[in-house]
């Protein structure tokens, strides 16, 4: 392609992604404009409700990042908006401190928020998906006993009197201005957040855990910093909520309200910011349009929540997902391009040889590899064959640090690397695949693509947070090259399209394009083939080929013969565990054992 | 635009609320609005289900009468569900939305104490019936008016009665966990040790819980002399019973008026459970001298027979406050209009309304209205026809 | 006291227990877990009360007809919230179907039988004793349901089925077990193991509407410590946590009570993150 044509499709592309932002943007602009109109055309008992939103959305923003996008399960949240509530209300009330300005009151709570937010989210990194649940609900069930009790400071059962903030948020349009810009500015946090590789590893930790790792995803890390900011909001959001309500009691932070905020985010659907800003608004108002039947109003509630979940199962942000309706082309090829590996991968630094040495491995009695010497070396395609259960997944699998061996180690030039701390692979710039595919199969392929960058990004977490300079330049740099990687396996069309839409055949290249974000020094592929047409093989043989020829050392575990006597320039044939012939393909084709043991006739 | 969505949906749901008026004709006059906000649903609601009978026995009246001044009161009822949260948006929809005259309720204290400062903020006047001490302040809320005892009148007629009268110089105090408990124990055991009495035992306990016989024991143990439990929970209040007689122990209990309600007793596991157990109550709801019950009352009665409103699961007087609060209302309006200051002023010098179940007076500095003396104890056993005995030994 | 505390906290464990069973039993068949095992418990109870006491019925008939109540919301249970949601069990949808059902029963049951506890009936007629009827029918209850589970899962061939639908869903489907009829009939189960909860322990907690928030959250506790799908430990942790929390109350009163249980349930499941019963390794790669 010329420059011309490159430079074309470049601003093309730009054009496309700034319609695709500027659609993407309008929902919002349409709901600020309605926000910051209100006054206009809404009475003040609609403004009450609407100020509620805005409060219930400043906590849910925060809670949607970890829960719609890192897929944990904190139903007890709610604990964190008590604490805020209490903070504010008693530091600005002075019962245990003298009395502080609401605003630094509100600061504080804040500050709290994010500490308690660690602590409740903690039990994360070691718990399973209910089990968590149930411990941030226990943990919402012991702040409100705690503020019950201790009186001398929370009032026990009598309660505190909320902030009162200063003016102009005083008058009840104030306050309410003052919610929404809190409201707008966490919109707009989070949506940053949403757009950045924060949030791109955040839904591959949620659906893709191996992948994530396999591609530096450091899942504690990265929680904790999810906690901290969502704990920070909720904290926020109490003092928000104590002033609405301008006193509170322990019995007003129910179960209800912290189950509300969670299903606010189901119904809104996961890794979307517009569909549980949709779904909070949404489940503020219907109890509302429930109330004139009194004492019948919550059951209807109830139903309600039930036709929408059985109605709309994928969530506002599925209903509202048009893009992703258009059908897509039906005989669609794989091309890939090798000729632009020289563009994405650059000038490959000799790392060295990736090394297994003497490793055995037992799973209980069954020992998969016994005494495996295996050597990767750079520019080399390297396979790996032999019948089911020899070893050779369990091999790769060590290699890239899944299972720990009982004796020998994975070494790349000598340096042992250690055993099942899988994401500092990345860092060695040793690449995966899986396999089956493990992408995000509601993001998009562009996004499962540049998942494989998130350790070349510079920018924090709090630089995303603002939209700092760092941040776009990480993004703008994370999409060239994955737009790049997309254009080498041949995929850049389907760039927008929903991941979980594409055939099995695209979801292998897009692995492969995820991989090599990673500039690699050592591709490993787990049976890439698996699935391919003979064509499609064909393809990813020139592919691999070239990609060696770059500098990168390639092992191919397969099992399609062809393939592996093609482009290999090395083969090692594993069986029970233990090497039973090494050599050139030509070797391994007239080797006698192998014959009998695997290749046949 | 919200009244005719509300009464769109009315006709189309099973609602609970009795409104009967008829839509008033375009000559006719339009209606006076009247907010409520009982809890009739959640955790808290029995005090709210049983006021709900009475008031809307009044507003039928009321307005079959022809209303106040040939306009009916529309009463616009908002569920608060025992939750402040919905308490709040309640209150905001009917000053804010319907914009009405004034309002009755919250019910329940830890929703009065959201809801006041909000009916405070749309000069909206007020009339509870909750008992938290701090819920009324002629002066930060002027218009906010209570037409029932406070904790410390309440709690005051009980430790008078256990340590002045049945001479009790060693109680145990034990409450739930909601918040009107822990505030009950918390205000009591002061008052109690003030008058010189030895409180040995002093708990919160979880109403779920269902086995009390441990907590009996240790009150036993620390060699109390009455218990005094308080609680709306029939079924915390009918466990503490039953483990006393099944304890064989006899010590009175007194306290909170839901010991004597219908509810309680059918959770008792003997009827003679019931024996020496004296809930507070109020005396024009009681049988005097010669077992009688005054005029008003046995009116009363008469109306609740025969318009077949059920007492036996609730109290009487909860009825009656529910019936009395919307008739007192309606004469203030009657009497000045439905301007919020005219009825502020007018409730200001209310003296000795004549409610069913007590004389409410109001002054600009005192907007508590329950007289002191009419606060009583009363035997719990001794119900009949919704009424209790005075507890014996109970002086004027 | 040590005895009273012993026995009640027995009593309550067993009726936490058996709807910790019947969390299970759901789960089981669906991997769904289903917020309407408290409800089940609360039906139990209310319809004992209903059927006995307001209509007069005869006990083992009220009985019956409790079981089979619990039964058939078990049934609509499947049906309503969990089949449309197992197609997408990753997006936890089944959290918002199954509460909202819960939801909605709980309300029904506010409204149109009570918001306050009424009584439960006596079901022998036998004095007030120190070990009451109503401490050990709920024991009992738990007993005859494990010893009962176990026949079934040992010894029936329906049973077998059960648990070849829990161990490996597409293999039992392969092999031609009718998958959505067993999962039906599970719910079932589930049900009229809830309700015999409910009913058992209808005498220690009346027949309330709010059994029913009390026992979903409580009732989950013997799941989580006893290991998902582990019906033996969740009895175990059920009468563990049910003497836990009787002596708890004891010790500490009321309001800090359920805050050292669930201080020492969230230190004992970061200590043992797959229950104390451990779970098996799945392979991940």
């Amino acid at each position: 392609m010329t420059d011309a044509s490159s430079a074309q499709s470049t601003s093309r592309r730009a054009g496309l992604f700034g319609s695709a932002a500027l659609s993407h943007a309008l929902p919002f602009l349409i709901l600020l404009a309605i926000g910051l109109a209100l006054p206009l055309f809404a009475g003040g008992y609609w403004g009450v409700i609407a100020q509620r939103a805005c409060v219930y959305w400043v906590l849910v923003s925060g809670l949607n990042l970890l829960v719609g996008f890192a897929g944990q399960l904190a139903i007890g949240w709610v604990a964190l908006l008590t604490l805020g509530a209490y903070t504010t209300s008693v530091l600005a009330a002075g019962n245990a401190t003298p009395a502080l300005h609401p605003y630094l009151a509100l600061a504080i709570a804040g500050v709290f928020g994010a500490i308690f937010g660690v602590i409740v989210g903690l039990p994360a990194l070691r718990l399973r998906t209910f089990y968590f649940a149930i411990t941030t609900l226990g943990f919402a069930t012991i702040v409100t006993q705690i503020a019950l009790a201790w009186q001398s400071v929370t009032g026990g059962g009598v309660g505190v009197p909320g902030p009162v903030f200063p003016p102009p948020f005083d008058s009840q349009w104030g306050f309410y201005y003052f919610c929404f810009a809190l409201a707008a500015i966490c919109t707009w946090m989070t949506a940053n957040i949403a757009a950045s590789r924060f949030g791109r590893a955040l839904t591959a930790i949620r659906d893709a855990e191996v992948a994530a790792e396999a591609s530096g995803i450091f899942k504690p890390r990265l929680l904790v910093t999810v906690f901290i900011f969502s704990g920070a909001v909720a904290g926020i959001a109490g003092g928000l909520f104590a002033s609405l309500q301008s006193y509170i009691t322990p019995d007003a932070f129910t179960i209800e309200l912290s189950v509300l905020f969670f299903i606010a985010i189901l119904i809104g659907g996961r890794g979307s910011i517009l569909g549980p800003l949709l779904g909070t608004i949404l489940l503020t108002v219907l109890p509302e349009f429930a109330a004139p039947l009194v004492a019948w109003s919550t059951f209807l509630y109830a139903v309600l929540l039930l036709v929408i979940v059985l109605a709309i199962p994928g969530g506002i942000a599925d209903l509202l997902d048009f893009k992703n309706r258009r059908p897509l082309q039906s005989n669609r090829a794989i091309i890939p391009r090798p000729d632009l590996l020289a563009r994405l991968l650059g000038q490959n630094a000799d790392r060295g040889t990736l090394r297994l040495e003497r490793v055995a491995l037992s799973f209980g009695g069954v020992r998969a590899i016994d005494g495996l010497d295996l050597e990767i070396r750079p520019g080399q395609v390297h396979g790996l064959i032999g019948p089911n259960g020899s070893g050779k997944t369990t091999a790769l699998n060590v290699l890239s640090g899944y299972y720990a061996p009982q004796r020998g180690a994975a070494q790349l030039n000598g340096v042992t690397l250690p055993a099942l701390v899988r994401h500092t692979r990345a860092r060695h710039r040793i690449a995966r695949t899986f396999q089956t595919p493990r992408l995000v199969g509601e993001a998009s392929v562009l996004d499962n693509v540049m998942i494989g960058g998130t350790i070349d990004g510079r920018g924090t977490f709090a630089e995303s947070l603002l939209s700092l300079p760092r941040h776009r330049h990480d993004e703008a740099m994370l999409r060239e090259t994955a737009m790049l990687a997309l254009g080498v396996v041949g995929l850049e069309s389907l760039a927008a399209v929903r991941a979980d839409r594409l055939q099995h055949s695209e979801l292998r290249f897009v692995e492969i394009a995820r991989a090599l974000m990673l500039r690699p020094a050592f591709l490993l592929l787990d049976e890439p083939a698996a699935g391919l047409s003979a064509e499609e093989i064909r393809r990813l043989g020139a592919l691999l080929s070239a990609v060696a020829q770059t500098g990168t050392g390639v092992l191919l575990v397969e099992h399609h013969a062809d393939l592996i006597f093609d482009i290999c320039h090395h083969v090692t044939v594993l069986s029970l565990g233990k090497k039973l012939a090494e050599g050139t393909p030509a070797d391994i084709r007239s080797h006698r054992e192998v014959v009998n043991a695997y290749l046949g006739g | 635009m919200s009244i005719t969505r509300r009464q769109a949906l009315k006709s189309a749901a099973a609602a609970t609320v009795a409104s009967s008026f008829a839509k008033p004709a375009i000559a006719q006059k339009s209606p006076i609005q009247v907010g409520y906000l009982p809890a009739l649903t959640g955790p808290s609601s029995s005090t709210g289900v049983g006021i709900n009978r009475g008031t809307q026995l009044a507003i039928e009246e009321i307005n079959k009468s022809g209303g106040i001044d040939g306009r009916q009161i529309e009463l616009i009822t908002r569920d608060t569900q025992s939750d402040p949260t919905k308490a709040v948006n309640g209150a905001a929809e009917l000053t804010r939305g319907a914009k009405v005259s004034v309002v009755f309720g919250p019910v329940n204290s830890g929703e009065s104490l959201a809801v006041t400062p909000l009916l405070a903020r749309t000069n909206t006047p007020q009339v509870h019936p909750c008992w938290v001490d701090s819920l009324t302040d002629a002066k930060k809320y002027p218009m906010c008016f209570r037409n029932a005892p406070t904790n410390q009148q309440i709690g005051g007629a009980a430790n008078r009665y256990v340590f002045e009268v049945l001479k009790r110089k060693k109680v145990a105090v034990i409450s739930d966990t909601t918040g009107y408990g822990t505030a009950s124990v918390n205000a009591y055991v002061p008052m109690l040790k003030q008058m010189g009495a030895e409180v040995v035992y002093q708990g919160n306990v979880d109403a779920a819980n269902p086995d009390l016989k441990p907590e009996i024991l240790r009150m036993q143990g620390a060699g109390a002399e009455a218990i005094m439990p308080w609680s709306v929970n029939a079924g915390f209040l009918s466990r503490i019973i039953n483990t006393r007689s099944q304890l064989n122990w006899d010590v009175p209990i007194c306290g909170q008026t839901t010991l004597g309600s219908g509810q309680t007793k059918a959770l008792l596991d003997k009827p003679e459970y019931w024996a020496k157990v004296y809930p507070n109550n109020f005396r024009p709801v009681c049988y005097g001298e010669g077992g009688k019950l005054p005029d008003r009352t046995n009116a009363f009665l008469d109306r609740l027979k025969s318009a077949k409103i059920d007492m036996g699961d609730t109290l009487l007087w909860w009825i009656a406050l529910g019936w009395d609060s919307p008739n007192m209302i309606a004469e203030a309006i009657k009497a000045v209009g439905p301007e919020p200051e005219k009825l502020v002023g007018y409730l200001n010098q209310l003296k000795n309304f004549p409610g069913v179940y007590g004389d409410i007076s109001f002054t600009a500095d005192r907007h508590d209205g329950y007289p002191d003396q009419q606060v009583v104890m009363v035997e719990a056993n001794s119900l009949k026809d919704g009424a209790f005995n005075l507890a014996p030994g109970y002086g004027a | 006291m040590l005895a009273s505390i012993v026995l009640s906290g027995l009593a309550i464990g067993s009726i936490y227990a058996l709807i910790g069973v019947t969390y299970n039993v759901m789960y089981s068949a669906s991997r769904v877990f289903s917020f309407t095992a408290g409800t089940l418990g609360m039906v139990g109870g209310i319809l004992g009360s209903l059927f006995i006491l307001r209509m007069g019925l005869p006990v083992w008939l009220g009985f019956l007809l409790a079981l089979a109540g619990g039964a058939l919301l078990g049934v609509i249970t499947e049906i309503v919230a969990v089949r449309p949601v197992l197609k997408s069990l990753d997006q936890h949808l089944y959290v918002l179907s199954t509460l909202a059902l819960a939801l909605m029963v709980q309300q029904f049951a506010a409204i149109e039988w009570s918001t306050e506890p009424q009584p439960f009936p006596r079901i022998f007629d036998i004095a007030r004793g120190g070990f009451d009827q109503t401490f050990w029918l709920p024991m009992a209850a738990c007993v005859i349901t494990i010893v009962g589970l176990e026949l079934l899962y040992r010894h029936t061939l329906v049973g077998h089925a059960f648990l070849a639908i829990a161990e490996d869903n597409y293999a039992a489907r392969a092999l031609g077990l009718p998958e959505r009829n067993l999962r039906i009939a599970s719910f079932a189960l589930a049900g009229v193991i809830g309700a015999l909860a409910g009913f058992a322990g209808g005498q220690l907690l009346l027949a309330f509407f709010a059994n029913a928030p009390l026992l979903t959250f409580y009732g989950f506790v013997p799941v989580a410590l006893g290991g998902m799908g582990n019906n033996r430990g969740a009895v175990a942790a059920g009468l563990i946590l049910g003497l836990f929390q009787q002596a708890a109350n004891f010790l500490v009163g009321g309001i800090f009570a359920s805050v050292a249980v669930f201080t020492a349930f969230i230190f004992v499941l970061l200590a043992f993150p797959d229950g104390l019963a451990g779970a098996s390794a799945q392979r991940r790669v």
